[in-house]
């Protein structure tokens, strides 16, 4: 509130003097006032410091209609202000405006004595004689009026000090409003810029479609409009409602009634989808449909509706209802939001329909189950690095010839689906062979010469096991390796040993040959094969799991174990960082440990 | 109590605002927009729910016409608070704006469900802060039938 101050010099007979310094204070208040109403108060004691004058009254005209009207009379202590009206006659419609403020000087009378119909007679009753008017434009088309009132008929030198007095204000009060309405203009397309960046983060945050659009149609209410509503469109491109905010919660559930199924606003959403820039619908357009006059619910004053393309893609339709007026100002800034919108629903769309062929892919590159085969119990663990979406290229698998188990583990280096094709290729090919009885060594040798002829651009790592079963009940194993690392014994008596085998690389070299060593495992024993990522899992002081591997390795296949499910889990316990995928395979001869 | 037996809800005043926010840094941010957007208003600060019902009511006096809540509070949470609240017919006349950080679709149905006008994001940004509180504001003050706190002020184009 700017309360009239001590540096006013409110001297009566050196009215002139005092004039200066309440136009001066005037434009000082002007020049940072947050609203026009500290203004005013200022300007209805400024005039009333006239003796002559009785009364002060003000109006406004937004768009041809009152605002507003304020009076002040000489017995009164403060500005009334009243609500304006619809009436567009009489004293209610804005007053005739010539080049600048206009003056004009009624008498009691005249029917111009009348303010619009809320002020009412509030100059003659607060007992003027004659009234001098001015009218001024505020821009915009905007329209405001001043009223003094003389108490008794004035001469013509007051009624000219009066008139230029109005002037001076009208020139305050429109320089005052043009920059109110640039600063308040400033501070909407800032919050706006703002609304556009969080909601972006929202939109780029998160995977789920209808649920991130449920956030972000909350965060616009009312940063943007009153209430919001996000449809989706089917393949056959039928909308459905995914999102509908409202300021009110009542008015929420009679949105949500209309955005799932009134015909208006299907029709309307359909055209508002073909337009590039969308519609907005304003006054009569809204006539007929759940918002216009008279319909139940918060008055709407607008609607937008902006589609949601992207790629060329029709993917819906964002809506906006305004309890305020036009939307039209924002288009920009709906045609920002709904374009960003629309990038986010289509890349997580995409990202969703890849992600089930990922997982699809994945499945068929792991075994469905693993064979039984007596006297040996198995057990096998993947673990995917990350929820990226890249198919990982570890491998294994298991085979049963007559009484025989053949295992194998490998690792295509690199992810993704050209690494799944490789992954595919060497999990498929050492089965053929291995079913067909080759033995270990050339089973890798036939692979290696299957990715040379595919001029394989990835470097390949197995390892294969063949276990056959002995008359003294223990197994003899023939281990043949390329490259990959090395796999543990873990002996019922707790001792675990890495099983030499090695051999080159899978894949490089056409030549490479590959042999194998034998180990015997006997009941209790367990033969532990796994890839590199559990071996490379890195705790926070920079260690590697390998260093713990043979601890691990002898309690994972103990009794309560937990097997090949429990390894991987300690590892993961361990890591935190390192972040290849893990496959564990564990044969274990059956017995007492 | 009215003649049949229903306990009538108090009167409110549609100048004042009673926020419950426990973050003095919010509290000073609301403050400073609604000081800004609606200089007409009181407002009314305290930093706990805990017996707000009760507090309200004990006071003689109209209630204030509009509760800001925050959400995540040291004991009683705004949940809590809003239960409450809608549990005393005296305090239906009140319009609860849940004003909190959270997004999240199950928070603003629990809200809602549990009889809150209003649920707004708290943004970040300041001026979308003030944006919004102006919005929630005047929305209500409309709905209740009251003029805009600044009547006149420019219209925004």
């Amino acid at each position: 509130m700017v309360e009239p101050g001590t540096d006013v010099p409110a001297r009566a007979g050196a009215p002139f003097d005092g004039w200066a310094a309440w136009l001066h204070r005037l434009w000082r208040v002007g020049t940072d006032a947050g609203d026009v109403t500290a203004l005013a108060s200022l300007v209805y004691e400024a005039l009333l410091d006239d003796p002559g004058v009785t009364v002060v009254a003000g109006a406004r005209w937004e768009r041809g209609r009152s605002s507003y009207v304020r009076h002040r009379g000489r017995g009164d202590t403060e500005v009334t202000t009243l609500p304006g009206c619809d009436h567009t006659e009489g004293p209610c419609a804005p007053p005739p405006l010539d080049d600048g403020p206009t003056l004009l000087l009624i008498r009691p009378d005249d029917p111009e004595m009348l303010l619009p119909c809320p002020g009412g007679s509030a100059l003659r009753d607060a007992g003027a004689a004659a009234v001098v008017r001015c009218v001024f434009e505020l821009g915009d088309g905007d329209r405001a009026a001043l009223w003094v009132g003389a108490g008794r008929e004035p001469g013509a030198p007051w009624v000219a000090r009066t008139g230029e007095r109005l002037r001076q204000i009208a020139d305050v009060l429109t320089v005052s409003n043009q920059r109110i309405l640039e600063s308040q203009e400033h501070e909407r397309r800032q919050a706006m810029d703002a609304f556009l960046a969080e909601a972006s983060l929202q939109l780029a945050g998160s995977l789920d479609v209808e649920e991130t659009l449920r956030r972000v149609a909350r965060m616009a209410v009312p940063a943007v409009a009153e209430g919001c509503m996000v449809h989706l469109a089917d393949f056959r491109g039928t909308l459905s409602a995914v999102a509908v905010a409202h300021m009110a919660s009542d008015a929420q559930v009679r949105l949500r009634e209309v955005a799932e199924d009134d015909p208006w606003l299907a029709k309307e959403l359909l055209r508002g989808a073909e337009r590039r820039h969308g519609l907005v619908l304003t006054g009569e357009d809204l006539e007929g449909g759940p918002f216009g006059p008279g319909a139940p619910g918060p008055a709407v004053r607008a609607m937008s509706v902006s589609p949601l393309t992207a790629r060329n893609r029709a993917l819906g339709t964002l809506t906006f209802l305004y309890s305020r007026d036009s939307a039209d100002a924002d288009r920009p800034l709906l045609t920002d939001l709904a374009g960003r919108a629309a990038l986010a629903i289509d890349t997580s769309t995409l990202y969703e329909q890849r992600r089930r062929h990922v997982e699809q892919l994945q499945r068929h590159l792991l075994p469905p189950g693993l064979p039984d085969c007596p006297g040996l119990a198995l057990s096998a663990a993947y673990q995917v690095a990350d929820d990226s979406l890249d198919v990982g290229g570890d491998f294994y698998d298991a085979v049963r010839v007559g009484d025989r188990l053949a295992v194998f583990i490998g690792d295509v280096c690199g992810r993704g689906a050209e690494a799944a094709a490789f992954t595919g290729l060497a999990r498929h090919t050492l089965r053929t062979l291995l079913e067909n009885g080759t033995s270990p060594a050339g089973a890798l040798a036939r692979l290696n010469g299957a990715l040379i002829a595919q001029r394989a651009s990835r470097f390949v790592t197995a390892l294969v096991a063949v276990l056959t079963p002995r008359d003294d009940g223990t197994w003899r194993v023939r281990v043949a390796n390329a490259g990959h690392p090395l796999p543990h014994v873990a002996r019922a008596g707790g001792e675990v040993v890495a099983v030499p085998a090695q051999g080159m690389l899978l894949g490089v070299v056409r030549q490479a040959a590959y042999r194998s060593v034998s180990v015997t495992l006997g009941p209790g024993d367990a033969l532990v094969l796994h890839t590199d990522g559990l071996a490379e899992a890195r705790a926070a002081d920079g260690s590697f799991f390998e260093d713990r591997l043979p601890e691990a390795v002898a309690r994972c296949v103990d009794a309560d174990g937990g097997g090949a499910d429990g390894l991987i889990g300690e590892a993961a316990r361990f890591r935190v960082s390192g972040d290849d995928d893990t496959a564990v395979v564990i044969v274990q001869v059956e017995g007492e440990r | 109590m009215t003649d049949d037996g229903r306990v009538a809800a108090r009167r409110v005043d549609l100048t004042r605002v009673l926020v419950v926010e426990d973050s003095e840094e919010d509290a000073e941010a609301i403050e400073r927009a609604l000081t800004r957007t609606h200089p007409a208003l009181r407002l009314e600060f305290t930093a706990h729910g805990d017996g707000l019902a009760e507090r309200l009511l004990g006071c003689d006096e109209e209630l204030p016409g509009m509760i800001l809540l925050d959400l995540n509070m040291p004991g009683a949470d705004g949940h809590k608070v809003l239960a409450a609240l809608r549990a005393r017919p005296e305090l239906a006349g009140l319009t609860v704006v849940v004003f909190t950080s959270s997004t999240a679709p199950a928070e603003v149905d629990a809200c809602y469900a549990a009889g809150a006008d209003s649920y707004i994001y708290k943004p970040v940004n300041f001026d979308l802060f003030r944006t919004v509180l102006k919005g929630a504001v005047d929305y209500w003050q409309q709905a209740k039938g009251q003029p805009p706190a600044a009547p006149g002020s420019p219209r925004v184009k």
